[in-house]
């Protein structure tokens, strides 16, 4: 189809072309060459046209630049939609996180106070249901009998005393808690030694009653109630002597009256409590809190 | 004379506009097209001389390394050629392929010179290989208008159209059996 003189010419057409560029590129990386100066005038002499160019293509660049944003941003929303649904998530369980470690370490440090009763043998537990009713009764954690726990043993959360077991079943536990219309321990004010029972106010988990305290003993508002531990020949209260259960927020003087009426708010936030921990056993007398 | 400013206006238009025009993470890439397409209808002779220039203008220009886009344009451009010269393709469609050939050896080649000149050790990521398929693909569509442009501006130059000899060469078949319109049996 070709003959020899075209065959070479072609080729060797090739070469130089090939040699040429090598050239080029070596001359490219000798420092001091003559290319720099070469391509800087070049580039002067064709920016005008560059930017007329620039300037005529720019509908058609920017026709495109919305085309491809449009695209992007449909990317870019689902992108943003994921991550925002993945920190929502690692918010959620930062914050659970949070609460949680915040509340054990309620009851760490409640262990730890002046006059809490040592030896009782904490079984730490979560709470797995709350009561459906609005009365903030009972609760149930995920201990049971296998555990240790057993019924009318007491029970604490962060900050102070929560209720007693009254149901345990193999692996879970039902509390009743100090709030229920049920509910009454024995208690006094500290440090003037004033008893009484505490009884819910009903509906007000923040509100609990201390009645049945005589007039002889004044209370004052700020003054700490904790468990009495009372104990006779025939009766024992369940809650052993020392747990903190509120601080006094308001004393009703009625001259009619024969008892005052304290009224209390709980250390423990009933309403929210996602740690308990249950006192396996109880503890014999201890000193911390003053007699009676 | 018309290549040399068939080759200025692409360079211009590739560096002042389309190279910032992205698409889908690519961009059109005018250089390949428009020396596969001088290539594809003048030969291989011409197509390595119109990459080489191509080639000169484009990293002068654009203040890249000299020599490089050279390189491999003219290879590009003597590919082409060989591939008319010894096919003589005459199939309306085949700029096409053509096309999307030049623009893949493009997009390979000169990512593997300047990778190899200028980047050094660095790694590659996968946008850079994304970036590439979707430039083949812009190319390729863009392929057979570019490529009749381009004959449109050459054909006074060419010594012998080859779309035209093709068709000179077919058009006995039309006739009837006698080299004669009108006498068809």
């Amino acid at each position: 189809m070709f003959d020899r003189k075209t065959i070479r010419r072609r080729r060797a057409a090739l070469v130089a072309f090939v040699a040429a560029s090598m050239v080029l590129i070596t001359m490219s990386f000798s420092s001091g060459g003559p290319l720099g100066a070469i391509q800087r005038g070049a580039q002067d002499v064709v920016a005008p046209i560059e930017t007329g160019a620039n300037r005529a293509l720019k509908p058609v660049r920017d026709l495109f630049g919305w085309l491809g944003d449009t695209f992007d941003a449909k990317d870019d929303n689902e992108q943003l939609r994921d991550e925002v649904a993945g920190l929502r998530k690692e918010l959620a369980t930062r914050q659970t996180a949070r609460r949680d470690a915040d509340q054990l370490r309620g009851l760490v440090g409640l262990r730890r106070t002046d006059g809490f009763p040592g030896a009782t043998n904490p079984v730490a537990a979560r709470v797995i249901a709350r009561s459906p009713t609005v009365w903030y009764s009972s609760i149930r954690v995920d201990k049971g009998r296998s555990d240790g726990i057993r019924p009318d043993q007491p029970v604490i959360a962060a900050g102070g005393l929560a209720g007693k077991v009254t149901q345990v079943s193999g692996g879970s536990a039902q509390v009743t808690l100090i709030t229920d219309s049920s509910s009454a321990v024995s208690a006094q004010v500290v440090p003037n030694g004033a008893n009484g029972i505490i009884k819910p106010e009903v509906g007000k988990p923040d509100d609990l009653l201390l009645d049945f305290v005589q007039k002889g003993r004044r209370v004052r508002r700020g003054g700490t109630v904790v468990t009495s531990g009372f104990a006779s020949d025939e009766v024992k209260s369940i809650f052993p002597r020392g747990i903190p259960v509120g601080r006094v927020s308001r004393v009703d003087l009625d001259e009619v009256e024969l008892y005052q009426r304290v009224h209390l708010k709980p250390f423990a936030d009933l309403r929210r409590i996602d740690f308990v921990q249950v006192l396996t056993k109880r503890p014999g007398a201890r000193a911390g809190v003053p007699s009676p | 004379m018309r290549v040399g400013l068939l080759l200025l206006g692409a360079v211009v238009i590739q560096l002042s506009g389309l190279g910032q025009l992205r698409v889908l993470g690519g961009h059109f890439d005018l250089t390949p097209l428009v020396v596969g397409g001088v290539a594809y209808y003048a030969g291989s002779v011409p197509g390595a001389a119109t990459g080489f220039a191509a080639g000169f203008l484009l990293d002068l220009l654009a203040a890249q390394t000299m020599g490089a886009s050279s390189l491999v344009l003219c290879a590009i451009g003597y590919g082409v050629g060989r591939f008319r010269e010894l096919r003589d393709p005459s199939h309306g469609l085949l700029p096409i392929p053509v096309g999307a050939a030049a623009a893949v050896g493009w997009v390979l080649a000169f990512g593997a010179v300047s990778f190899m000149l200028d980047v050094g050790t660095a790694s590659v990521s996968g946008l850079v290989f994304r970036e590439m398929v979707v430039t083949v693909v812009l190319d390729t569509l863009i392929a057979l208008p570019l490529f009749g442009l381009v004959r449109r501006v050459i054909r006074p130059s060419l010594a012998v159209d080859p779309l035209e000899r093709n068709r000179r060469r077919q058009s006995p078949r039309e006739s009837g059996p006698l080299g004669l319109r009108g006498m068809e049996v």
